[in-house]
C-alpha cells in the first residue's frame, strides 16, 4: 500500500511539472532598464524635459546578422544623444514572438523593438503598441509620404500608424555561375520564364542525384507564394477567404510541385535543409530572399560561386516577388517614451535610414536610400531586389498568419511526396485555411 | 470508598498520561510540517496551483495576452475529440513509449549486469554511458540531426559506403519516430543503468553463494534471484520512463518541423500542446490537450501500479 502510494505521488508529481509550463506565464525577465523610470519620473515632476536625464532604452530584434550593424548605429546615436544609451535584446526569431508575447502580457515590453506583418493585427488591436500619430504629426524627419505605401498601410490599424517602416525585402533567384559553365548553360536574366528555368534545371540536373537543376522547397515566403502570384492567383483574398482553391492558384502550383516530381528539384522541407542544398552545392538555382545577403556574403562556397537576378516571369509573362517589410514600434506603457521616439526617429530618419543601407543592413524602406543598400555589396549583383520592387507583392497576411501557414503545410506537403494531387493537396489547404480563418 | 479512590486516580492518570502522549504527538506533527514546508509549499505554489489554473484553463477561448478569456463550456474538448491531429499524437506518443521503454530499460539492464562483474576499467565505462544523460537534449538532438541528415549526414555516408541505399531519417513518416525512439534511448540509458546498478548492488551475495551449495547455474541464478531482487528498481525505473516517455517533447521539438512530411507520424502529445498553447496562441485549447495527456498517463501508472504486485517482490 505505501509503495503504490508513493508511486501515484510520484507520477502525479511528474505530471504536475509540464502543466506548470501552461498555466502560468513566464514573467519577463526585468530589464536593467527599468531602473532610470524613477529617475524619468522624477524629472516630469520637476518641470524638465525628460531627454535631459541619463536614460537607457532596450530595443528588440531577432536578426543576428543585423544586431552586429545595430550596435553600431547605437554607437552613433549615443555620441550624438549622450543621455540616451541602446541596449540591444536579440533573440532568434520563433523565440523572439514567444518572449514578446510573455512580455506584453506581464507589461514588461522592451521599449523599442520589431515588428511583423505576421503579428501587427494581434499588438495593434490589444493596444500593446504605442500609437505614434502625435509623434509622427510633430516630427520634422518622419513623414509616411517617404516609404513605400504598402510597407506603410502594413502597419497602420483604424488609422493609427503602430510602426514607422524600417526595411523590405524581396525575392531573388540565386544560381550557381561554376555549374552554370560546367553544363554550358546562359545565365538566367529578366527575360526568363518559367519553361526557361525549367529547361535550365533539366540541362543542371546530373542523373546520378549529386547535382539537382532548382531547389522546389516547401515553402510559401521563398518558395511557391511566388508563382502563385506570377499566375496570377492568390493565397488570401480581399474578403478574408483562401486563394488556394483558385485556379490560377492551383496552375501554379502544379508547375512549382512538377520540379520535384520530374526529379530536377530535392525533396526539402525543412527550413534548415533549405540553406544547407544550395550552401553545400546540391542545387543550382534557388529562390531566396535579399535578408539572407549578409550570410551568402559570408559564406565562401557562396561568394565565390553564386549571383543572383530577378525571378522568372510565368509563360504569360507575369511578374511577382514576395515584398514584405519590417517596422519599429515602442513599447504602450514606456514610461521614457520621449527618450524611445528619439532613437525611432533617427532610425527611421532619411540619415538613420541612409546609414542603415550603407551598413548593408537591410534595403531600407526610406525612398531613394536603395543605391546606398546596393553599393554596399560588391559580392553579387544585387540591384535586382530593388529592380522587382516595383511589381512585387506583399507577403499575404491576415489576423492569425502564423496558424494557417503551417496549416496549410501540413495539407500541402503530401503533394511534394506525391501521397496527393496537387489539385487535392491545394483543396485540403484551402479547406483548412478557410477553418483557421472563421476563428478569427 | 477507598477503591473509588483509587479507580478515580488510576483514570486521571491515565487522561494525563494521554495528554502527554497527544501533546508529544503534537509536537512531532508539527514539526514534521515544518520540514516539509519548503518542498510543500513549492510544489503548490509551482506545481499544484498552476495545474488546477491550466484545468480551468481548458473550458475558456483564451484571448491575446491573457485578456479576454470566454467561457466556452466543454468546448475545447468538443474539438479535441473531432481533431484527428490529436489522436495521431496520442497514437504516436504510446507508439513511442512502446519502442522506448522496454528497449530502453532492457539495454540499460544488460549493460548494469555487466558493469556489476569485476571489470578492469569499470569507472572508465559507467562514465561514458553515464555522460548523454549529462548532455544538454537540445544539444544532443543538434548533433544527432547531422548524424541523420539525409544528404550529408555520417550514417547515411557510412551506408553508402558499404553499398546500402540511404534512408531518409528525418523525412520518412515510416522511420522518423524510431530515429527518435534511438536518440531517446541513448540518452537515457546511462541514467536507467545507474539506477539497476544501484539495485544489483544491494543484493547479497550470500543467496549466490547459496544457490551455488544447492547447484543452481548462472541463468537460473539471474532468474530466480537477480530479477526478483532487482525488481522494485526496475519498477521505479519502468514507471519514470513511461512518464517521462509519455512527455517527450525537445528531441521531437528540435528534430521535425511542422512542414515534414514525418510530422503527423511523429508528433507528440507535449509538441502538440506547445504548438497550440505557444504558436497558436490558443492556450485554452492547449490546456485541453494537456488535460487528456494528464489523464492517460493516470490510467497508465494505476495499471502499472496493480500489476506491480504479480512481479514485484518487496522484501523485508
Amino acid at each position: 500500500m505505501k509503495n503504490r502510494i508513493f508511486s501515484i505521488v510520484l507520477a502525479v508529481m511528474l505530471v504536475l511539472t509540464i502543466l506548470a509550463g501552461c498555466g502560468s506565464t513566464p514573467a519577463g525577465n526585468p530589464t536593467p532598464a527599468s531602473q532610470p523610470d524613477t529617475s524619468s519620473k522624477d524629472n516630469s515632476s520637476g518641470g524638465k524635459p525628460a531627454s535631459s536625464e541619463p536614460v537607457t532604452i532596450t530595443y528588440g530584434l531577432w536578426d543576428s546578422n543585423q544586431a552586429v550593424g545595430f550596435e553600431k548605429m547605437a554607437e552613433e546615436f549615443t555620441q550624438a544623444n549622450p543621455n540616451i544609451k541602446i541596449e540591444i535584446q536579440l533573440n532568434g526569431w520563433s523565440d523572439y514572438w514567444t518572449a514578446l508575447d510573455a512580455a506584453a502580457s506581464a507589461g514588461t515590453l522592451p521599449d523599442t523593438f520589431w515588428m511583423h506583418s505576421n503579428n501587427i493585427y494581434k499588438y495593434a488591436s490589444n493596444d500593446m503598441l504605442l500609437n505614434l500619430n502625435d509623434y509622427i504629426n510633430a516630427s520634422d524627419k518622419i513623414d509616411m509620404k517617404n516609404y513605400p505605401e504598402g510597407l506603410v498601410s502594413i502597419y497602420n490599424y483604424n488609422g493609427k500608424q503602430f510602426a514607422v517602416p524600417k526595411d523590405y525585402d524581396t525575392i531573388g533567384l540565386w544560381y550557381n555561375k561554376t555549374m552554370f559553365d560546367e553544363a554550358g548553360v546562359k545565365y538566367p536574366d529578366e527575360t526568363w520564364t518559367w519553361d526557361d528555368l525549367y529547361e535550365a534545371a533539366k540541362k543542371l540536373t546530373k542523373p546520378d542525384k549529386s547535382q539537382y537543376g532548382f531547389l522546389a522547397a516547401m515553402h510559401n515566403q521563398e518558395g511557391f507564394y511566388n508563382f502563385i502570384y506570377q499566375n496570377g492567383g492568390t493565397v488570401i483574398t480581399a474578403d478574408k477567404k483562401s486563394g488556394y482553391d483558385d485556379p490560377k492558384t492551383i496552375e501554379a502550383m502544379e508547375y512549382y510541385v512538377k520540379f520535384v516530381k520530374d526529379g530536377l528539384s530535392p525533396v526539402i522541407f525543412g527550413d534548415s535543409d533549405r540553406s544547407e542544398a544550395i550552401t553545400n552545392g546540391l542545387v543550382a538555382m534557388g529562390f531566396f530572399g535579399s535578408w539572407n545577403l549578409s550570410g551568402f556574403s559570408n559564406n565562401e562556397f557562396m561568394s565565390q560561386n553564386f549571383d543572383v537576378t530577378v525571378l522568372p516571369a510565368s509563360p504569360s509573362g507575369g511578374r511577382a516577388s514576395i515584398f514584405n517589410g519590417l517596422g519599429y514600434a515602442i513599447a504602450p506603457n514606456t514610461k521614457k517614451a520621449d527618450a524611445a521616439w528619439k532613437w525611432i526617429e533617427y532610425l527611421g530618419s532619411k540619415e538613420g535610414q541612409l546609414r542603415q543601407a550603407e551598413l548593408g543592413i537591410a534595403i531600407s524602406a526610406y525612398n531613394g536610400t536603395a543605391d546606398a543598400w546596393v553599393n554596399s555589396n560588391k559580392t553579387f549583383n544585387i540591384k535586382c531586389f530593388i529592380d522587382m520592387v516595383q511589381y512585387a507583392q506583399i507577403r499575404p497576411y491576415s489576423n492569425t498568419t502564423s496558424v494557417w501557414e503551417d496549416k496549410t503545410y501540413e495539407a500541402l506537403r503530401g503533394a511534394f511526396t506525391g501521397e496527393k494531387t496537387v489539385e487535392q493537396a491545394c483543396r485540403d489547404a484551402a479547406a483548412v485555411m478557410n477553418e483557421s480563418l472563421t476563428r478569427e | 470508598m477507598p477503591k473509588n479512590d483509587l479507580d478515580a486516580a488510576y483514570q486521571e492518570g491515565l487522561k494525563k498520561m494521554k495528554n502527554q502522549l497527544s501533546r508529544a504527538k503534537v509536537n512531532e506533527w508539527l514539526w514534521g510540517w515544518f520540514l516539509i514546508a519548503p518542498t510543500t509549499i513549492g510544489l503548490i505554489v509551482l506545481n499544484i496551483i498552476p495545474a488546477i489554473q491550466t484545468f480551468y484553463l481548458s473550458f475558456f477561448k483564451s484571448g491575446d495576452f491573457g485578456r479576454g478569456n470566454i467561457f466556452v463550456g466543454l468546448q475545447n474538448y468538443v474539438r479535441l475529440i473531432n481533431d484527428q491531429q490529436v489522436w495521431f499524437a496520442v497514437r504516436n506518443t504510446l507508439l513511442y513509449t512502446l519502442l522506448v521503454v522496454p528497449i530502453g530499460v532492457f539495454i540499460s539492464a544488460v549493460i548494469a549486469v555487466l558493469l556489476n562483474r569485476n571489470l578492469k576499467g569499470q569507472g572508465i565505462y559507467r562514465s561514458i554511458y553515464y555522460i548523454p544523460v549529462i548532455a544538454t537534449p537540445a544539444a544532443v538532438t543538434m548533433v544527432w540531426r547531422w548524424l541523420y541528415n539525409h544528404h550529408y549526414g555520417l550514417i547515411n555516408y557510412v551506408l553508402k559506403q558499404i553499398g546500402l541505399k540511404p534512408v531518409n531519417w528525418i523525412d520518412d513518416p515510416d522511420i522518423a519516430l524510431i530515429s527518435i525512439a534511438i536518440v531517446s534511448i541513448w540518452s537515457t540509458v546511462g541514467y536507467n543503468m545507474i539506477l539497476i546498478l544501484a539495485g544489483l548492488q544491494e543484493i547479497p551475495q550470500v543467496y549466490y553463494e547459496a544457490s551455488n551449495i544447492d547447484g543452481a547455474n548462472a541463468i537460473t541464478q539471474f532468474f530466480r534471484i537477480t530479477i526478483p531482487m532487482v525488481s522494485p528498481t526496475l519498477f521505479f525505473v519502468v514507471i519514470t520512463s513511461v512518464i517521462q516517455c509519455m512527455q517527450v517533447f525537445d528531441v521531437v521539438y528540435m528534430m521535425i518541423d511542422v512542414a515534414r512530411p514525418s510530422y503527423d507520424r511523429t508528433v507528440s502529445l507535449v509538441y502538440l500542446f506547445y504548438n497550440n498553447s505557444f504558436k497558436y496562441l490558443d492556450k485554452g485549447y492547449g490546456s485541453a490537450i494537456v488535460m487528456l495527456l494528464l489523464l492517460i498517463i493516470s490510467v497508465i501508472t494505476v495499471i502499472q501500479v496493480r500489476l506491480q504486485k504479480k512481479w514485484v517482490n518487496y522484501t523485508n
